[in-house]
């Protein structure tokens, strides 16, 4: 083989720029070991990430703004309701130490199950459904520098919320417990050492369901999971009832019964228990016990870390190609390839969703059915993206069924309102997760096929309209259903159950408004991925309204209630008209304008 | 310096790749093409080491692209149809990237960036943020950076699409040097113009078998029909798909014949 042209020192001139050479500078050069590949990778992926938080603030300062007081605002607000409610349950006299610790158990116990289901989902999507790690299984990478990169990026992109989240929550209860300074530094190495356990977890899982499954088992198995789940928990936690005499009488009989539906949280061999149980020791100054939970964490954390980045190469790879094959171990069964071949016989007629859309929209027309069966589809073909409002649906669920075991207890006008405003607002916020997570990307997935859509003689307008009225009646049959069973579940007389579904109804409007106009207001044709075009700034600014719509409705309602919240009070019906008002001025500004605007906006798109 | 031995893939009951076997020779232009779905793609995926062949195996420069896929990799450029791009660095910062991963030297990867860069007429967009590239700047720049590490084996599927005139008689320009030089080329195309202009062998690929395998003179003799390329191609496609569609109806005429169990076929094959 000829020696290479540019070996010969071509002398091109100088066609770099200073800019270039600098940019150039961030980008060392590996000096030939694996490691060095990997740390190619990082430096490469923190580069991209810093130049999309630099476009993000060349965009819009707005944005900075909106974005930073978001953050502030939960850290403060999550810290001020963690420290009122660890007073409030630590004030229960000779009980409260006990409540607190077991609540903390229970609250890392269940984080970890939701960390465990995080990592999953997004573990499959990077390792699975990445073009990144297609480029990069092609390149001569090893597949364990790649499995290493993707293990770690998919490990902090599952859990920096959860840090997020938890990091005020640490921080109120080493207040509460008056813990020393060393505690604030050592927990952080606790949470972090904990964290890499759900991410090794949901790797492997991941690369088993992408090794054996294709996407219709996983999307039963899915389904049948989460029933099973929701079904186990239903029946784990059903409230026992407790006789009011008994509350009086045998106060800790009660609160063992109560304590022992709990009591799984403190099996030794949760990593959530080790977590906890080192913070709790730690905050109370037992520190060679808080050392000893510290280091089966460090220890089990090297285990299941080593393995994940060094043992795991060969089987991402055969995963890997199993995944592109589109194929199934299942292939090896026959009735399964029988099955699969029936399924792939030509059928020439309309589907089975294209028969119950032209059934249940017989006054639509052709267009707009076909609209509406194409976004249906897309959104159950993607398993990855609706698993995870799913759970939250379903928890919610489990939570409003178990409330009947309580309504009977709930003689005062005060926990009932408290009860059923905090469920709206608790049905709204899963809502809002949903329009934000899956309606406002809508448009703007729609980038790669505007060329069809847009070029239809259905015009983007009535495609706008179509996405909004489909995911608005979708969302309501949801959120109208909840609210009506918690209602149900909390005996409400008929006319309470009516104010709530209203102002659901209202909720479910304004929120997918807010999502389909924003959408259209702000669209982003270049990303595929939902999760990155709700990064954007419309996205953020969708989340941040969406969560200000829904206190400051929830709050205006609960004060201008028509029902008295204490038994001898009284509510003046101005204070009630009044709240409706403001209430449904808000949901105009909030649903009814972005949605004119996105309209608006969509009137004068140019393809 | 491309070995395929009996490769086969299977994707549950369909044979995407059905028992190829081909030798390419160092510095030897080989263009594939097919009908859709032929399995052209599916081979140059197993090729890359995306996706493991259910039979057979495929060498590159001596390498096993399973077992070696390092060494493999190393001595091989990849373009995909779709090539993947790091949106946010520059072209400038890719080339760069690129050298690293296949680990060579600060000047190496300078020498190299810059040759490329200019070969590909990259200059004015170098700094620019890829994202904002056009489609034909893009695969021009993935283009420049599967070429950055000295492969003995370029690998492109359907390399040019999205380029324009200008830009596609470039490519073809520095495949020809390549392939003068010494690199084995392999290239999956659909322009018939490319492979009938360029390709030392053509290989043609029908329902995952290499159906035919040759140099222009040689397909046409094969195929008894002596006009240009897309005849030539179009006969052997249309005679294999005859052979299949004739090899089915006798399958099924044996199926119903082992029903009623009164008639018998002869000469099957």
């Amino acid at each position: 083989m000829g020696p290479w042209p540019w070996r010969a020192a071509i002398e091109l001139g100088e066609t770099m720029s200073v800019s270039e050479r600098v940019m150039a500078a961030a980008v060392p050069v590996a000096e030939g070991t694996r490691s060095s590949l990997f740390g190619t990778l990082v430096r490469v992926n923190l580069l991209q990430t810093w130049r999309r938080l630099q476009a993000l603030r060349h965009q819009s300062k707005l944005l900075t703004l909106l974005v930073g007081a978001f953050l502030a605002g939960y850290a403060l607000l999550a810290f001020w309701l963690f420290s009122l409610g660890l007073r409030f349950v630590g004030s229960f006299p000779g009980l409260g130490a006990l409540l607190v610790e077991r609540l903390m158990y229970l609250l890392f116990a269940v984080l970890f199950v939701l960390l465990l289901f995080s990592n999953l989902v997004i573990g499959y999507t990077n390792l699975f459904r990445n073009r990144e790690t297609t480029y990069l299984l092609a390149m001569p990478v090893s597949r364990r520098t790649i499995i290493q990169w993707k293990f770690i990026e998919s490990m902090v992109l599952a859990s920096w919320a959860f840090l997020f989240l938890i990091a005020p929550l640490v921080l109120a209860y080493g207040l509460h417990r008056h813990a020393s300074w060393h505690f604030f530094a050592a927990t952080p190495f606790l949470v972090l050492l904990f964290i890499v356990l759900p991410a090794a977890g949901g790797a492997w899982v991941s690369m088993v369901i992408a090794r054996y499954l294709d996407r219709r088992i996983f999307q039963v198995l899915l389904l049948g999971g989460v029933l099973l789940v929701v079904g186990g928990v239903a029946f784990w936690l059903k409230a026992e009832p407790v006789v009011e005499e008994l509350t009086e009488t045998r106060v800790l009989e009660v609160l063992d019964r109560l304590l022992a539906k709990t009591a799984f949280t403190e099996f030794a061999l949760l990593p959530s228990y080790w977590l906890s149980s080192g913070i709790l020791q730690w905050s109370e100054g037992a520190l060679s016990t808080a050392l000893f939970y510290g280091l089966v964490l460090l220890s089990y954390t090297l285990f299941f870390g080593y393995l994940a980045m060094s043992q795991t190469g060969e089987f991402f790879h055969e995963a890997a190609s199993r995944v592109n094959s589109r194929s199934t171990a299942f292939w090896r069964w026959s009735w399964f390839r029988a099955w699969q071949a029936r399924r792939q016989e030509a059928h020439y007629g309309p589907g089975g969703l294209e028969r119950v859309a032209r059934w249940l929209g017989w006054w639509l027309g052709t267009d707009t059915r076909a609209l509406i069966v194409k976004d249906v589809r897309l959104f159950w073909r993607d398993t990855a993206q609706w698993g995870q409002t799913l759970v939250l649906f379903a928890l919610l669920g489990v939570y409003i069924l178990n409330l009947r075991h309580f309504a009977h207890q709930l003689t005062n006008p005060f926990w009932i309102h408290l009860v059923s405003h905090l469920n709206l607002g608790a049905c709204a916020l899963n809502l809002a997760t949903l329009t934000t997570r899956f309606i406002y990307p809508q448009f703007s997935l729609e980038g790669k096929r505007i060329w069809i859509v847009g070029m239809a003689p259905v015009g983007l307008v009535r495609v706008v309209r179509t996405k909004f009225w489909l995911a608005t009646l979708g969302s309501l049959v949801v959120t109208l259903g909840l609210i009506l069973l918690s209602c149900w579940m909390l005996r409400l007389p008929w006319l309470r159950v009516v104010y709530f579904a209203a102002a659901i109804t209202i909720m479910t409007f304004t929120l997918n408004g807010l999502a389909v106009g924003l959408g259209a207001m702000y669209p982003n044709f270049k990303e595929e991925h939902p999760g990155k075009i709700v990064s954007g700034f419309g996205g953020t600014f969708c989340l941040v309204l969406s969560f200000v719509y829904i206190v400051a409705s929830v709050v205006l309602l609960a004060l201008g209630s028509p029902w008295p919240w204490m038994p001898t009070g009284r509510s003046p019906e101005a204070a009630t008209e009044l709240a409706w008002a403001l209430f449904l001025l808000l949901s105009l500004g909030l649903g009814w304008m972005p949605l004119h605007l996105g309209l608006r906006r969509v009137m004068k798109f140019e393809l | 310096m491309i070995e395929l031995e009996g490769l086969t893939k299977r994707f549950g009951d369909l044979i995407a790749v059905n028992d190829v076997s081909l030798q390419i020779r160092r510095g030897e232009f080989f263009a594939v093409l097919g009908p859709n779905a032929a399995g052209k793609t599916t081979t140059i995926r197993i090729l890359a080491g995306l996706m493991k062949p259910t039979a057979g195996r495929a060498r590159v420069a001596g390498f096993d692209v399973q077992h070696q896929a390092i060494e493999a990799r190393r001595r091989m450029a990849y373009v995909p149809d779709f090539p993947f791009l790091y949106e946010r660095l520059t072209p400038w910062e890719f080339l760069r990237f690129t050298g690293q991963l296949f680990r060579m030297s600060e000047e190496e990867i300078e020498g190299s960036a810059r040759h490329w860069a200019t070969r590909f007429n990259l200059g004015a967009s170098l700094s620019t943020a890829i994202e904002s590239l056009s489609h034909g700047t893009r695969q021009r720049v993935a283009l420049a950076s599967a070429l950055m590490h000295e492969p003995e084996v370029i690998v492109l599927d359907e390399p040019m699409v999205g380029l324009d005139p200008h830009h596609a008689r470039v490519l073809k320009d520095i495949l020809k040097e390549q392939s003068n030089r010494g690199v084995t080329i392999f290239v999956s195309t659909h322009q018939l113009s490319v492979a009938e202009e360029m390709a030392d062998r053509i290989g043609i690929m029908h329902h995952g078998r290499m159906i035919a395998v040759g140099t222009r003179e040689e397909l046409r003799r094969q195929s008894g029909n002596a006009g240009a390329l897309e005849q030539t191609f179009l006969a052997l496609t249309a005679e294999e798909a005859n052979l299949a569609a004739a090899g089915k109806r006798l399958g099924s005429m044996e199926r119903e014949a082992d029903r009623d169990g009164s008639m018998a076929v002869e000469g099957r094959h």
